[in-house]
């Protein structure tokens, strides 16, 4: 037992046990809370779950980072959580199991109580996750599946544990050998089940971005210059093929949204992708730049620049992340007001048109703490065809170079 | 014809997030209350979301003589102290206030609007915006009327770009005087420019009365006189009328919450499916309850409505004075501090089935609700003796505070016997969603930024409601019937438990 059970006791623990324990201690820990919750009443409110989320954690570390982010999301919102570990085969030996417990109280609304369990799988179960998870799972409810590290793509035990569920989440950008893996991925969704979701939460990440996009080119007098970019030009962190995920993500949303088809692409020296797409006769030169990493997640795209001309008049917009910030010279009366201190992450927009002043438009980005990341991503699903078909066009271009 | 333009393919699959574009709002009355407590803290928390496009921004206008730096310092004092995220991120609240801008407008001079619209291109030059314009009165009714005439003789409502008026309700106090202010708006903008705001449309929980009934297949056959014997609408306050004695007393409950908040509510309840949510269609469905619904004249009034007031009373444990002991309130008040009334919707699916109403000030608690009340077994399956403890179904519709649904239900007692009990089966919102929901205003605001007015009211809809409301109005100024009085702190006057027991009903203690 790693040393997160310590942080919260577990309302019960077995070793050695079945999942036929398991569930008579939920059920036990469940009719307890609603009847202390009832009080006097003679109805019990009826239990409260929105979704099962399955953490599978491949190390103790993940396994930390799962139970924190699984119970941060359990706080607000009652979900049963399990989180799956699994462990080298003991002779004679096939579940060690806890059951945490969290009780929210909304100021207007009867309490709820979040359940996480954690489940430590010995030797050959593991394989079949599907078995082991099906009778813990809430009815109809979604499952979601977050597999953190790099999923077995192609191997029994992932194809077992995705039959029961209904999403699975991965974050790209934490992949081993991310160039393989990710290619392995895009060709996962063609033999999972029709009913699969895929989330990414290096996808989630690229929000920003493709909301700051989209805005440029939604005012009408604007939207002409999408048929008009000529180029495009990605900044990337870090080098090597497996840091191109997050740009290849970008140039495949856009491509796949604006139907671009790709000619051609070549890596160079130094982290330089040139592509060449194609579309209604024009040409579209993309470009990935390597920058330093700094301070910078590996494979973070750090800047986006999108040239072009349309009827006439030019225009280029490019996004930074985090760019320098210039010193202040001048106190307006905002700077009079007292200040936390300055910790959140900038997104620099320029905007030029024709032969106008820049435009600067600066937006915070909220931190990407992992639970909220993942809260974004399931409050909407994890079906989403422009992921899958961003991540299509991702994967054709980075088998190109 | 006008062309429908093709979306931004780049937008598709951003789920919640919609986007606007960029335009200048002009706030008159941006040192006032409205302004502070609800627009900079919405405007704030939009741009914490990043729904506010490059080359927003904002003009404050109004009479207060102000700098730039000074209403930029007056807008982050209100936003720290409204907005309902805490802490206030100060980067996001920078790059709001560099877009705040000020002019000193006084409404009557036309020299001022002048110097607005010189302030507005020299804005709309450096902020790339094509003359997209948001005229927000957010100052009392009384002064839309002036502005909307002072904007048009500076020639600020047209040109390049859009250009939108929103004002906030009362939309007028009878049929007459919203008539006048229409006839005005129109002559200054086109209809669909014209935003009205009710707030209350902007709840979640309202919005959500649609989506229960319509995204759902199970409630719709069942929604109808076939089934649902009547419905009960309760709009319920504890406070009083605070600081708004002049305005209150001037209004009264019929005006100020049964005209707009509660007939709204008997529309979303009532209408027909629209084609789609799209405001047209949407708000073609909410005039067509408004005109269906059988006009109160003549001694129906007597009959079907019943006004009250409140004397002194104990709310909430602490007692309270009555209405007539108020701050700016007549000592010989007649004004109801509390209103409720019995509607009919004629149509095919409503025949029959009674609406009830009820609107009021100091009542016990702060509630909101809607209740679908079904009609009981034609047969009863298990003898009289065990149905005895068990309510027709009901469907509770909780506007607010604890915004949910319950269905009501009889179930068996566990026992040897057999005896069956109601039970509910409830949804809360609170527990049961992954995001938390965006106050009326900020998704107001940004519908006015997009363009789409469906959570706004239509002019036909404003007059469609001030036609059934003005001869009850008119008739409660004879005197008929007689206002009643009720305790602060109980559920109103003994008059409107009458009104429902002599249907053989009773309202609902929420």
């Amino acid at each position: 037992m790693s040393a997160t059970q310590d942080e919260a006791p577990p309302v019960w623990h077995g070793e050695d046990v079945t999942i036929g324990d398991v569930l008579a201690a939920l059920g036990e820990i469940r009719y307890k809370f609603a009847r202390a919750e009832a009080g006097d009443e003679e109805l019990l409110h009826p239990r409260n779950c929105v979704m099962t989320l399955i953490g599978i954690a491949p190390t103790e570390a993940h396994e930390h980072v799962a139970k924190r982010t699984t119970q941060t999301i359990g706080m607000q919102h009652p979900a049963q959580a399990i989180v799956i570990r699994e462990e080298a085969p003991i002779r004679g030996r096939y579940l060690d199991a806890w059951i945490t417990t969290d009780v929210r109280r909304p100021e207007v609304a009867c309490a709820v109580q979040c359940e996480l369990l954690t489940l430590h799988v010995h030797g050959k179960a593991a394989d079949h996750l599907g078995a082991l998870l099906d009778p813990l799972l809430v009815s109809g409810v979604p499952t979601y599946l977050w597999w953190l590290g790099t999923p077995p793509f192609g191997k029994r035990e992932l194809l077992d544990a995705l039959r029961v569920c209904d999403g699975l989440v991965v974050d790209t950008s934490h992949f081993d050998e991310p160039y393989n893996s990710f290619r392995r991925m895009a060709g996962m969704l063609k033999v999972a089940h029709h009913r699969l979701g895929l989330g990414d939460l290096q996808w989630a990440r690229l929000r920003p971005w493709r909301e700051t996009i989209a805005q440029f080119f939604t005012p009408s007098e604007r939207r002409s210059f999408l048929r008009g970019i000529s180029e495009m030009g990605i900044d990337y962190a870090g080098e090597g093929r497996g840091n191109r995920i997050a740009a290849s993500l970008v140039t495949g949303w856009i491509a796949s949204a604006m139907g671009w088809r790709l000619r051609r692409a070549v890596a160079g020296s130094g982290g330089v992708v040139a592509a060449i797409y194609e579309s209604g006769g024009r040409s579209i030169e993309v470009q990935f730049r390597s920058v330093p990493q700094g301070d910078r997640v590996a494979g973070e795209v750090s800047a986006v620049r999108i040239a072009g001309a349309s009827l006439g008049k030019s225009f280029r917009l490019s996004v930074h992340h985090n760019p320098p910030r210039a010193r202040r010279v001048s106190r307006t009366p905002v700077d009079v007001e007292r200040r936390r201190q300055d910790t959140g992450r900038v997104l620099l927009t320029l905007i030029e048109i024709g032969d106008g002043e820049p435009l600067r438009h600066v937006q915070q980005l909220e931190p990407e703490a992992e639970a909220e990341l993942l809260l974004d991503l399931l409050s909407t699903g994890t079906h989403d065809e422009v992921y899958n078909r961003s991540m299509a066009a991702a994967s054709e271009l980075m088998e190109k170079v | 014809m006008k062309v429908e333009e093709a979306p931004n393919p780049l937008a598709e699959g951003l789920h919640d997030y919609r986007i606007a574009v960029p335009a200048v709002m002009v706030i008159f009355g941006a040192t006032g209350d409205l302004s502070g407590r609800k627009l900079l803290p919405a405007l704030y928390n939009l741009a914490r979301q990043r729904s506010l496009p490059a080359g927003f921004a904002v003009v404050g206008a109004a009479m207060t003589e102000m700098s730039d730096g000074a209403f930029r310092k007056h807008a982050a004092q209100r936003i720290r102290q409204f907005s309902r995220t805490q802490p206030i991120d100060d980067r996001v609240l920078d790059a709001l206030l560099s877009s705040l801008h000020y002019v000193t407008v006084d409404f009557g001079r036309l020299e001022d609007f002048k110097a607005l619209g010189t302030k507005l291109d020299e804005l709309d030059a450096a902020n790339h915006v094509p003359g997209n314009r948001i005229f927000y009165c957010a100052t009392p009714p009384p002064t839309y009327q002036t502005i909307a005439v002072q904007l048009q003789a500076a020639g600020l409502n047209k040109g390049e770009g859009f250009h939108r008026i929103v004002v906030e309700k009362p939309f007028g106090s009878d049929l007459q005087s919203a008539r006048e202010l229409t006839q005005t708006l129109q002559k200054v903008f086109t209809e669909d420019s014209v935003y009205r705001i009710d707030h209350y449309l902007g709840k979640e929980t309202v919005q959500n009365i649609l989506a229960f009934r319509f995204a759902n297949s199970i409630f719709e056959p069942v929604w109808n006189s076939n089934l649902i014997d009547s419905v009960q609408i309760t709009v319920a306050e504890e406070i009083g009328i605070e600081n708004r004695g002049a305005y209150y007393d001037r209004a009264g409950a019929l005006r100020d919450i049964i005209q707009n908040h509660g007939l709204q509510l008997v529309t979303l309840t009532a209408m027909e499916p629209p084609l789609a949510f799209e405001s047209g269609a949407v708000r073609d469905e909410k005039v067509k309850v408004l005109r269906s619904i059988r006009p109160l004249i003549g001694e129906d009034i007597e009959q079907s409505t019943v006004r009250g007031q409140y004397t002194r009373g104990w709310v909430l444990g602490e007692q309270v004075g009555g209405y007539r002991e108020e701050k700016n309130v007549a000592p010989d008040s007649q004004t109801e501090t509390y209103a409720a009334l019995r509607l009919f919707v004629d149509n095919w699916r409503w025949a029959g089935v009674p609406f009830y109403i009820r609107a009021g000030k100091r009542l016990p608690k702060r509630i909101t609700e809607i209740r679908i009340q079904f009609k009981r077994p034609p047969h009863l399956t298990f003898g009289r003796d065990a149905m005895k403890e068990v309510d027709p179904n009901a469907i509770t519709l909780r506007i607010q505070p604890e915004e949910g649904i319950s269905l009501k239900f009889g179930a068996k007692v566990p026992s040897a016997g057999l005896r069956i009990r109601s039970v509910t089966m409830d949804f809360q919102y609170v527990t049961s969603f992954l995001v938390e929901a965006p106050e009326a205003y900020e998704r107001l605001l940004l519908d006015c930024m997009i363009g789409d007015p469906t959570l706004f009211t239509r002019a036909d809809e404003v007059e469609a409601a001030w036609t059934l409301v003005d001869p009850i109005e008119s008739a409660w100024r004879d005197g008929r019937p007689r206002l009643q009085t009720y305790a602060a702190g109980s559920w109103g006057p003994d008059a409107a438990a009458q009104l429902l027991n002599a249907d053989g009903r009773e309202w609902h203690r929420p």
